[in-house]
């Protein structure tokens, strides 16, 4: 009986708790909307940003938004766009769909963004992707090479910029097949969609491997996973290794590599993901000697190449705006999204709006000046970014320089589905001045 | 070739297992408890011996104070919380569960601490050997001196740890404490400062894992997440209470672990500490070497 | 006791109305915040009926849940099926994996279990990978659509997803503790009580203890099989990053924070894990100071309070007063 009476005051207990529960869920957030664009004042454009800032994904992409931020102090105190000074909200999502779920929710009906900007993570993005469509909130260059986010049936308001997994995949396969015919080349890879695509890429171009290494991601951090990788390089005869996997792994394979010995025995080829010296250098110094030589795969130039005036610029941005960072790619990324959504900005018009946003990209995106390479594909059908890599080879001191020699950039361009890879030279639009867009 | 290789592999990282299992013993034989927060304590000392290199330019001189640091950043949290925890503690299922959320807490409060410090970054701490493997006539084995200075280490840690419990006074106390506190108590043995010095210890064989074994990969303040797991997996192999089960427990892990990415795959990394513990369980339930003192809840 | 139970059930019909009803006054972002909370209760729920009422722990609940989120999602792609039986895939593919995994642990004390469900966390959730079927990283979308015409019509105005969400959850969540509520009381209840309370005692008034432990883990395993398919429904996916040993942390957290033996408590500790993210971004946005700090300054937030409470509070907020009521 005495059971009984505690169940009554369970039942009671229950009730109290979850009136108070929906109390504090009931006060709300904000109670009256203003009728004009969600995020856009008269002085004012409110934009939203979720990566990993915290846990064990962070470091790197953690600079991401800085740069991108730094960008846009620059352009503010320069004016702003049409006026307007660009706020970005950056939300921690430590990597976790869950987090990055509830942040997105934040910011699109809490800070009530106009725009969300380089949002990072393939499962991450696919959790708000719903919400985001249903909001109509445009997502801008999101942070991954999953190619699914450029279908625009699907995702009417999410666009890539990193051309796919897929088509690097294809590049390299291209590239392979052009300078490394008859050699016997070694892949590892990271198991999940960031490899199984590399894999499909492959596949299409023919590409075929004297060994296929997966690694598990995380799994890196473990000396014994690397051990086997070297192994497998080994008894396998390879003469030329591509690594398909993040920085973390690209370093711990080349530090993995000269243990065993492997110093001038093996042509490494780098994939974008993870082909950051900078990082590289920091993670594993033992790395170095096999860094030196190594041929990286990237669509933007090199972050220690100060010829090229895009990087010149956004150093100078980054020293004056980004305080204490070491310029890497990643920052160079940032700043380079941050360029890209400026423009975007300003053809969406002195009254901007969600809608004339996406127009804006649609009709002249494919025109905008970027540090890229490769040309952009946006469209009213496309909303696919970069669409192309060039090979170059790094130096110690983490310059990249075309493989074809002379300074001659080469880039391999492709798509995501059946079509060929085409060599084509590169034909980029030049920097406004002083990296303040005009158009 | 391959099957000494693969040997080898394991054999450093089980050294480093074993490291990380002995401290998460340590701290069981003493109190009881479960140490999440270890990984982070690892971290912690190894951030401190990352700035003492910095000022001194010398991987060597920051080894001592990284071990320095770690025994006493485990005796600050055992007497300043896991000691109040105790007063206050219940009987129970809370009493089970109760530490293991404080050091979950302890693990989250050091990785933000770390990270406002030092930043969410990926730092170097650097050993001056080679990283490259020792030759044996044309064949580079995938074992260098960086891997036998962790063999060497683990061995000393252990070495010392054995010869302090089998040999001196403070020993006796500290299994006397750790398995009969209430006859300990009244034989005049201050048990609570004697199961400080278990968590000094264990801090201590953390800091060195963490020392030794950054080198060889990076550090950042979640860098040493994996070797939690391995090394609470590898300690639950041993059995627990036993420091030669640690150490058996982290080198079983850690050539199983090798054997399995070289024949089954890498792709299994993740689970190959599940099935390995659960093989080991299901035929030894208490661990290898475990004792029937270990077991509380029954 | 039938008229009680009428009674409860009355209650617990009151409360879900009133808690349907008030979706309609609160904003979109509460309202997911509160679908939240709901599939928090359950999960938590589940923590508190092995934990504290079983005895037994386990780390690895996320694991079970990441079972029960993939078992629904494929239930629901492939074979069609409706949200709700789908959902009753995805619990009963749970318990399957916690009747496997309660067989191992019926044989385990404390620690030792400890250490297998949470070698277990780890590891389940990256096998995603090695099967096609199961998406990879990216996992596999899970869209359960809008709320049928015949409920959204007759409510008026806008019914948002995330209202739809909200419903369906909190139905789910106040069955849940209706169900356990019921179990506890039951002879299963009682037994469980009794081996956590003196195993031996039991034994010798003949209980199989095992029996018993295996039991409760399959529940458990069920409802956070069912937590986990709620999980999917919330992202709109399941992926292996959503099942992280983080999650299964914060849910014993949460378990914690609930008072382990205190069923009603689940929902205190749902609220606090909602909200503690919220409070401790506007703290540390308001504090300000350089980026390291700003980044890192909730997860320390987070931790203090964690320490203090288990600390100052381990048996949660209402412990003292059910103590008295159960002896």
């Amino acid at each position: 009986m005495l059971v009984h009476r505690s169940t009554k005051r369970g039942a009671f207990a229950v009730a109290v708790a979850a009136v108070a529960a929906l109390a504090v869920s009931a006060l709300p957030a904000q109670a009256f909307s203003p009728r004009s664009e969600a995020g856009v004042t008269a002085t004012t454009i409110k934009l939203g940003i979720t990566v990993p800032l915290t846990g064990a994904a962070a470091p790197g992409y953690n600079k991401v938004p800085y740069g991108m931020k730094a960008y846009f102090d620059y352009v503010n105190d320069n004016g702003g766009v049409n006026g307007r000074k660009i706020q970005l909200v950056i939300k921690d999502d430590a990597y976790s769909p869950i987090l990055a779920k509830s942040v997105t929710n934040d910011l699109i009906l809490k800070d009530k963004v106009f725009a969300l900007v380089g949002t990072l993570g393939t499962a991450n993005n696919e959790a708000t992707s719903k919400f985001v469509n249903d909001k109509g909130v445009p997502r801008l260059f999101v942070n991954t090479g999953f190619s699914g986010f450029a279908n625009t049936k699907k995702y009417p308001t999410t666009y890539a910029l990193f051309p796919s997994y897929y088509m690097e995949a294809k590049a390299i396969g291209g590239y392979l097949a052009d300078k490394f015919a008859g050699k016997k080349v070694a892949l590892i890879y990271q198991d999940d969609d960031f490899g199984i695509d590399a894999l499909a890429g492959f596949a299409q171009v023919g590409t075929t491997f004297v060994a296929k290494i997966p690694y598990a991601s995380g799994s890196q951090a473990d000396p014994t996973v690397v051990g086997k990788w070297i192994s497998t390089i080994v008894s396998s005869g390879a003469d030329t290794a591509v690594v398909f996997g993040v920085s973390t792994a690209t370093a711990a394979a080349l530090g993995g590599a000269y243990k065993a010995g492997l110093a001038g025995k093996v042509q490494w080829i780098l994939g974008s993901v993870g082909a950051d010296p900078t990082t590289i250098k920091t993670l594993v110094p033992a790395a170095l000697p096999l860094l030196n030589g190594a041929i990286a795969t990237s669509f933007l130039p090199a972050a220690a190449d100060t010829n090229d005036e895009y990087v010149k610029q956004f150093q100078e941005i980054n020293t004056k705006y980004n305080k204490g960072a070491t310029f890497d790619s990643n920052v160079l990324v940032g700043m380079n999204a941050g360029m890209l959504t400026v423009q975007a900005l300003r053809a969406a018009g002195a009254n901007p709006t969600r809608a004339k946003l996406m127009a804006a990209l649609n009709t002249s995106g494919s025109k905008f000046a970027s540090a890229g390479f490769a040309p952009l594909g946006w469209s009213k059908t496309s909303h696919v970014g970069y669409n192309g890599y060039w090979f170059g080879r790094l130096a110690a001191d983490g310059s990249q320089t075309p493989v074809d020699g002379a300074g001659k950039y080469v880039l391999y361009t492709t798509d995501s589905s059946k079509g060929a890879v085409v060599k084509s030279a590169i034909t980029r639009p030049a920097m406004p001045a002083k990296g303040l867009p005009t158009n | 070739m391959i099957i000494i290789d693969t040997l080898l592999i394991g054999l450093s990282s089980g050294a480093i297992y074993a490291l990380m299992a002995l401290a998460l013993v340590l701290v069981w034989r003493s109190t009881r408890v479960v140490n999440f927060a270890q990984a982070g304590q690892a971290i912690l000392s190894t951030y401190l011996g990352y700035e003492v290199m910095n000022r001194t330019h010398s991987y060597w001189i920051s080894i001592p104070f990284a071990i320095v640091g770690g025994a006493a950043i485990a005796a600050f949290i055992d007497a300043v919380i896991l000691r109040s925890l105790a007063k206050r503690s219940h009987k129970g299922s809370v009493s089970e569960i109760a530490p293991v959320i404080a050091t979950l807490g302890l693990l989250g409060l050091i990785r933000s601490l770390t990270g406002m410090i030092w930043g969410n970054a990926y730092v170097q701490y650097i050993s001056p050997l080679s990283g490259k493997g020792y030759m044996i006539g044309k064949h580079t084995i995938p074992f260098s001196p960086q891997n036998l200075i962790i063999v060497i280490g683990a061995l000393l840690v252990m070495g010392i740890f054995a010869t302090i419990f089998k040999f001196t006074n403070l020993g006796l106390a500290l299994r006397a404490a750790s398995f009969q506190p209430e006859i300990s108590r009244l034989a005049g043995i201050r048990v609570d400062r004697i199961r400080t010095i278990g968590w000094a210890f264990a801090g201590a064989a953390g800091a060195v894992a963490g020392a030794l074994v950054t080198p060889t990969t990076y550090l950042s303040p979640n860098s040493l997440d994996l070797l939690l797991v391995s090394g609470f997996v590898a300690a639950v192999i041993g059995g627990l209470d036993s420091l030669i089960g640690a150490v058996l427990g982290g080198l079983l892990l850690g050539v199983g672990f090798a054997f399995i990415l070289q024949y089954i795959g890498a792709s299994v990394t993740f689970s190959a500490a599940f099935i390995i513990l659960i093989v080991v369980l299901f035929v030894r339930p208490r661990g290898i070497l475990g004792s029937k003192v270990g077991r509380r809840d029954a | 006791m039938r008229k009680s139970k009428a009674l409860s059930a009355l209650t617990f019909l009151a409360i879900g109305l009133f808690l349907l009803g008030l979706s309609n006054f609160v904003d979109e972002l509460r309202v997911y915040q509160g679908a939240q909370i709901a599939v928090y209760v359950i999960a938590i729920s589940s923590i508190i009926l092995l934990t504290g009422y079983s005895g037994q722990i386990s780390l690895g609940h996320g694991a079970l849940m990441a079972i029960g989120g993939y078992a629904a999602v494929l239930s629901y792609t492939y074979w069609h099926l409706p949200v709700l039986l789908a959902f009753t895939v995805g619990a009963l593919a749970a318990a399957l994996g916690g009747f496997i995994l309660g067989m191992a642990a019926a044989r385990l004390s404390g620690p030792y279990l400890a250490g297998t469900t949470l070698a277990l966390a780890v590891g389940l959730p990256s096998l995603a990978n090695q099967f096609h079927i199961l998406g990879g990283e990216g996992g596999l979308s899970f869209d359960i659509g809008e709320a049928p015409k015949w409920i959204a019509n007759k409510t008026g105005g806008d019914f948002t997803q995330y209202k739809w969400f909200f419903w369906v959850s909190t139905v789910c969540a106040l069955v849940t503790i209706w169900f356990i509520k019921n179990l506890l009381q039951s002879r299963f209840g009682r037994t469980w009580r009794a081996v956590r309370g003196n195993p031996s005692a039991a034994a010798l008034s003949g209980i199989n203890i095992g029996r018993s432990k295996v039991l409760a883990f399959t529940v458990s395993s069920a409802l956070a099989g069912l937590a986990g398919a709620l999980l999917a429904m919330l992202l709109g996916l399941v992926a292996p990053m959503a099942f992280t040993l983080t999650l299964s942390f914060t849910l014993v957290t949460g378990a914690v924070l609930a008072g382990v033996t205190n069923l009603a408590g689940s929902i205190v500790g749902a609220v606090v894990l909602v909200v503690i993210p919220e409070i401790t971004d506007v703290v540390a946005t308001h504090l300000g100071g350089s980026e390291k700090i700003t980044a890192n300054l909730p997860g320390l937030i987070t931790s203090v309070l964690l320490i203090l409470t288990v600390i100052f509070a381990p048996n949660g907020p209402k412990l003292h007063i059910r103590k008295k009521v159960h002896n």
